[in-house]
């Protein structure tokens, strides 16, 4: 993975691009392919194909309309695939691939999945599979994108920096449409030592993130500090968190799962389930938010080295500065008082208790007033 | 899960930090011990010197600050050494 992303640079200085739209309605899904599918890019698919059918998705169309280049990888992803649906009783489907890529598909034995040359019509049977509710909808398979209710459209998403969180948003979009109950989901993540909301189903989603963070409690909090899983059945009768609970309460939250994202052993965020209703999640969501927990951990696996890099070149240097300043503040104190280091540092700690300050603001204050002093002393000489 | 015993171990889960977030904040106010050694003082298995223990503690403390609560875990030298709870 790390060489993913140093590839991604000379991706860009060659211009190959890629990006890629998934929208859901009824049981098929639309996976709309931008830019050029290549040995770089292609892992990327497989792992949103992947995702699909671990998700229970048999109906599969891949558009190819904005898609400029197709090479082996992208037909080695997209070849298996379509014979791991087939076998179980799905489909996958190309729209409309470009001229020279039809091409590539015919010389590949793949001009079969094309649309329109596709020996099974099966995926354009979409309009008989939707709920009653949703009759009046006209929907064909060439037309998903009609059926707002139903449909989870997820943004195009560059490949890149933002791919990470670009396929967490995909998890959280499977996981909100597979699991029952869960009217909401969403992934955080510790970045820069801090939990933060990478992928929200909505709005208020995002804000029940927000208040756990902000009131420091809440099984989302609770689930990336202590590595386990998190289950209030419901918020009514829930005595921890009490803070949390309150806001939650007001936005309509009734219950809540979530499931630690585990790392090399170690947890680094959660998947959080959301729903309007008590007692909204049975034995089989708890599996299946173990399992899409488990997608989202082998991405964030896969991308940890370059991540914890980043992180930690960030913190090490907000570290150091604050270090020193501590550090030449204990050195003041010493000098004035002949304390030893330990007991320069405590008289410190102390001060900050006192004031209400951080020990880093009031290490600061030490050296601003000794500098003072300082400056009046050379005047005075 | 059962309550850890450690007092430092429980505010850390209370106040949301994970260890290598801790050792960060431990780290930013001067602390030598590694990220590891941080750890084992948590769950016991090794014993921090006062001073030690007393930075884990003040980054502990912040962070319950930063939540809007008060410094809850005594240091060493506080007045009343009953208070001090490893």
């Amino acid at each position: 993975m790390i060489e993913h992303r140093a590839v991604d640079s000379d991706r860009v200085d060659t211009d190959i691009s890629f990006g890629l739209t998934t929208l859901y309605s009824g049981r098929q899904v639309v996976v709309a392919l931008r830019g050029g599918v290549d040995t770089f890019t292609a892992p990327t698919l497989g792992r949103v194909l992947d995702a699909l059918f671990d998700a229970g998705r048999r109906h599969v169309v891949i558009d190819l309309a904005e898609l400029d280049v197709m090479d082996a990888p992208g037909l080695r992803v997209i070849g298996p695939m379509s014979s791991r649906l087939h076998h179980n009783g799905g489909v996958l489907t190309i729209r409309s691939p470009s001229p020279i890529i039809r091409r590539i598909l015919d010389i590949a034995g793949m001009g079969d999945l094309i649309e329109g040359r596709t020996r099974d019509p099966r995926p354009t049977t979409l309009g008989a599979e939707q709920h009653s509710g949703d009759a009046s909808t006209p929907v064909t398979g060439a037309s998903a994108e009609s059926t707002p209710h139903d449909a989870v459209r997820l943004p195009a998403f560059p490949a890149g920096n933002d791919v990470i969180d670009a396929t967490l948003r995909l998890v959280t979009a499977l996981a909100r449409a597979t699991i029952g109950g869960a009217d909401g989901v969403s992934v955080s993540l510790t970045r820069h030592g801090r939990l933060t909301t990478v992928a929200a189903s909505d709005e208020t989603i995002a804000q029940m993130d927000r208040d756990q963070y902000s009131t420091g409690q809440g099984p989302c909090l609770s689930a990336a500090a202590e590595g386990h899983w998190f289950h209030v059945d419901s918020l009514a009768e829930e005595s921890r968190w009490p803070q949390f609970v309150r806001r939650a309460l007001q936005d309509g939250i009734a219950s809540i799962l979530s499931t630690p994202l585990i790392v090399s052993a170690r947890s680094v965020g959660a998947l959080n389930i959301y729903s309007n209703t008590d007692h909204a999640f049975g034995p089989l969501d708890q599996q299946l938010a173990a399992l899409f927990a488990s997608e989202a951990s082998s991405i964030l696996a896969e991308a940890r080295t370059e991540m914890t890099n980043d992180e930690v070149t960030q913190r090490l240097r907000d570290a150091l500065t604050t270090r020193e300043v501590i550090a030449a503040a204990q050195g003041v104190i010493m000098g004035q008082q002949g304390f030893s280091a330990d007991a320069a540092y405590a008289h410190i700690r102390r001060t900050a208790k006192r004031t209400g300050l951080t020990i880093n603001a009031t290490a600061a204050a030490v050296l601003d007033t000794a500098q003072r002093d300082d400056l009046i002393g050379q005047t005075r000489t | 899960m059962t309550e850890p015993n450690n007092t430092l171990e429980r505010a850390r889960i209370e106040v949301g930090l994970t260890h290598t977030e801790l050792w960060f904040r431990y780290f930013e106010l001067g602390g030598m011990s590694t990220a590891l050694e941080v750890e084992a003082y948590l769950y016991d298995a090794l014993t921090p010197t006062n001073h030690d223990r007393d930075i884990v503690a003040a980054a502990l403390n912040e962070r319950f600050a930063e939540l809007g609560g008060d410094h809850p875990l005594a240091y060493t030298d506080d007045v009343d050494p009953d208070t001090i709870d490893r």
